[in-house]
């Protein structure tokens, strides 16, 4: 009894994600009973609910309690916001609303980030404080603050019922990494209820599936060597070092679009659609474009809440490009808390800028074949570049990894990193071949899957497992984007 | 229930049942030259759940209740036995350092190039442990084994052994500071160690020295207290191990074996 109950209480070094087996099991648990409630909507809310609670309270203990404590006060707040007539008294409420949903973000997240700084400025000497970041909290905090904002500017209604509230925020698909769905697009199909067709349900069966592949078969297994040689890039050549970085870049779509693809799959089991979240952002030719197809529900809340209320490009050229920087530089801070994710935001950021520049120069360039391919060549050797300091722990780190590059590379190393890692470089290669499969034969085989019988189904799905388990590593890699 | 969701559900079902019944099958399943690798869920789910593997899980406390797999901290001193390869000249004095500030007794023991073929085929662990008695064992070993092919064929019979002879000792077996892939050592230790009994050192930063192997002595003492939080944070036999400041120290005894022939 006691090992039963351990299953069900937290476990800080065992968090429950999408991929771990206990999930797997829960869910048979839950689809049944959720497949039963799913006409009758009240009694549907509450039981997802009460399990995303629950999938919250597994990953993140009793802070499951402070969603529940946003959620009230936010939904409550909304309400406010609508019945008053007073613009003061709107604009404080929204105020008091983004001040505690952020100054929470903001203390687990910034705490000790801050603190170190100061230490730096006033040469002290302190003990970083034991904080755990909640996991998912950036992405509540900015669900939450999108509906209390759509609801000030009248672009939604508030829900009248807090339990519709607590079920949009609390959300399991979404609630570790996102994507971070708007309560515009997410409110109006749950009042509607729709039920779950064939086609979303075994489409969404085929998103999980993508996404494990991903993330679980990719990710962690090219995380293994980018992992031995971030982690001590001076006992690495130029060669090695570059390769990780191109492993990095890869490992990190597949890790978070996986991640997207397991939440999104998930919804779609459940009847909801969440949208896209990640659109082949390696296929980019310049920076904006990669902006539009990566974590699109990040970037488009940034740009919704953040640019333009900074005024956009509404207010001339330099304020433009300096709104445009400031916003890079806060969507760096969200990825973490460390100076390096600032320089990598602040890299995007000077990019967009001087693509704005270029664009009247740039749209009379011909599309040719050629102009096309040394964009995209121009384009994804920049993105990687920065993921150096996204993924390095310090700029010393990073430095070695980039003078590496640059001062000890031979192509005398390609043979025999080949021949050393062929199973990683296979890996590697399938990765970026099935990265620029045109969309349309994905559409086929999501709808060649569904149509499939069920036998083959079930054969395609034991053998995607055991795919995993035969390249798993020895501890499961945690996602990355849930320790933003 | 809608016939779609049914059929999902039976999906679902009918692969985790499959999954299940392979895992009972612990060392895998060999096929021709196919090693295909089973799941934990046997052993995490039905037969040892929440971690209870190995000896810890089957001990009872006094009133009959399986002990949690992390015991209570134990401040008492100990008597500590620390085995391994070379990797202990660099481990071995930070940990004196956190000894003598703890009042625990160290006996470190360095088999230069050894592993757990070395030791497993010996008894010198037994009579190490019928020598100094220690209530206590680290052990650092893997990192001469990182690059053996079939591993779990060729290896897993003398870990166990080593296991064996270790018995009911609390330990904490330090894994291999990889400067490379392994070919399944880490997993290996993974799989067959108790929890909260193995220190995974693979993913951590080293400052490696001239022979791009080991880390170096500044490197190895970061490692130590690296390990040392980690036991005390999520080790399943915490003991007094506080902070010592900086510095190394001696240990008691030191015992070394020439590399094997």
């Amino acid at each position: 009894m006691t090992q039963l109950l351990s299953l069900f209480t937290f476990d800080r070094d065992e968090p429950m994600l999408f991929t771990s087996g206990l999930f797997w099991v829960l869910f048979l648990v839950f689809l049944p009973v959720y497949a039963m409630l799913k006409s009758r909507r009240k009694q549907m809310m509450l039981f997802v609910i009460a399990f995303s609670l629950f999938f919250f309270y597994k990953s993140s203990g009793w802070f499951f309690l402070l969603l529940v404590a946003t959620s009230f006060i936010d939904w409550w707040v909304a309400q406010f916001i609508e019945s008053s007539k007073n613009r003061t008294e709107r604009r404080i409420a929204l105020t008091v609303s983004m001040v505690l949903s952020l100054s929470v973000l903001l203390f687990f997240k910034y705490s000790n980030f801050v603190l170190w700084n100061w230490n730096a400025l006033i040469h002290g000497n302190f003990q970083p404080l034991d904080l755990i970041l909640p996991v998912g909290v950036s992405f509540y905090t900015f669900r939450t603050i999108s509906y209390v904002v759509d609801v000030y500017r009248g672009k939604i209604q508030p829900v009248d019922d807090y339990v519709d509230y607590l079920f949009f925020l609390s959300y399991f698909p979404c609630l570790v990494a996102g994507p971070i769905v708007r309560a515009c697009d997410f409110m109006p199909q749950m009042r509607e209820n729709k039920p779950a067709t064939r086609e979303m349900i075994y489409g969404g069966l085929f998103m999980v599936m993508l996404g494990i592949m991903k993330k679980a078969v990719f990710a962690d297994y090219i995380a293994q060597y980018n992992n031995i040689a971030f982690g001590n890039p001076t006992g690495y050549t130029g060669f090695e070092l570059l390769m990780a970085v191109l492993g990095f870049t890869m490992q990190i779509y597949c890790d978070f679009s996986g991640y997207s693809d397991m939440a999104i799959g998930l919804g779609s089991i459940m009847g909801f659609d969440l949208g896209i979240n990640f659109n082949y952002p390696y296929r980019s030719l310049n920076v904006t474009e990669f902006w539009h197809r990566w974590h699109i529900t990040l970037s488009t809340w940034l740009r919704d809440y953040v640019y333009i209320p900074l005024g956009g490009n509404r207010k001339g050229k330099v304020r433009q490009h300096l709104n445009l920087m400031i916003t890079m530089l806060l969507g760096g801070l969200w990825h973490g808390a460390a100076w390096t994710f600032v320089v990598w935001g602040a890299g995007h950021g000077i990019a967009l800028c001087v693509h704005k520049l270029c664009k009247p120069w740039l749209d009379t360039i011909a599309s040719t074949r050629l102009t096309r391919s040394v964009s995209w060549l121009l384009t994804f050797s920049f993105v990687a570049f920065l993921w150096i300091f996204f993924r390095a722990n310090s700029f010393h780190a990073a430095g070695q990894v980039i003078s590496g590059i640059f001062t000890d590379f031979e192509w005398a190393y390609l043979p025999v990193f080949l021949a050393r890692r062929s199973t990683w470089c296979l890996m590697l290669a399938i990765i970026y071949g099935l990265h620029f499969v045109p969309r349309h034969i994905w559409d086929k085989l999501r709808d060649r899957f569904i149509a499939a019988p069920w036998w083959l189904k079930l054969v395609i799905f034991i053998v995607l497992i055991q795919l995993v388990l035969q390249f798993a590593s020895a501890t499961v890699q945690p996602f990355l984007y849930s320790q933003f | 229930m809608n016939k779609n969701y049914w059929g999902l559900w039976t999906l679902l079902a009918a692969a985790l049942v499959f999954f299940i019944v392979l895992s009972f099958w612990q060392d895998g399943i060999h096929l021709g030259g196919l090693d295909i690798k089973t799941s934990t869920f046997a052993r995490d789910m039905i037969k040892e759940p929440a971690g209870n593997r190995g000896k810890v899980a089957d001990t009872l406390d006094s009133e009959g209740h399986v002990k949690s797999w992390r015991a209570p901290m134990d401040t008492t001193a100990k008597n500590i036995l620390f085995i391994g390869d070379s990797m202990l000249e660099g481990l071995a004095p930070r940990l004196a350092a956190y000894c003598d500030k703890n009042g625990h007794k160290l006996v470190e023991v360095i088999w230069y190039s050894s592993s757990t073929l070395c030791w497993g085929q010996t008894a010198r662990l037994t009579e190490l442990i019928n020598k100094y008695h220690p209530d206590y064992i680290f052990v650092c070993l893997g990192a001469n084994e990182l690059y053996v092919p079939d591993i779990k064929k060729a290896r897993r019979p003398y870990l166990k052994k080593m296991l064996a002879e270790i018995g009911d000792i609390p330990y904490v077996w330090i894994g291999p500071p990889n400067w490379d892939e392994d070919t399944g050592i880490n997993d290996m230790l993974a799989h067959d160690l108790a929890k909260g009994c193995f220190y995974l050192s693979a993913n951590d930063k080293f400052e490696r020295s001239r022979d791009g192997a080991h880390p170096t002595r500044a490197s190895a003492h970061k490692w130590m207290d690296r390990v040392i939080k980690w036991i005390g944070a999520q080790g399943a036999h915490p003991i007094r191990l506080d902070y010592p400041g900086e510095g190394i120290a001696r240990a008691s005894r030191i015992v070394i074996y020439q590399p094997p022939v």
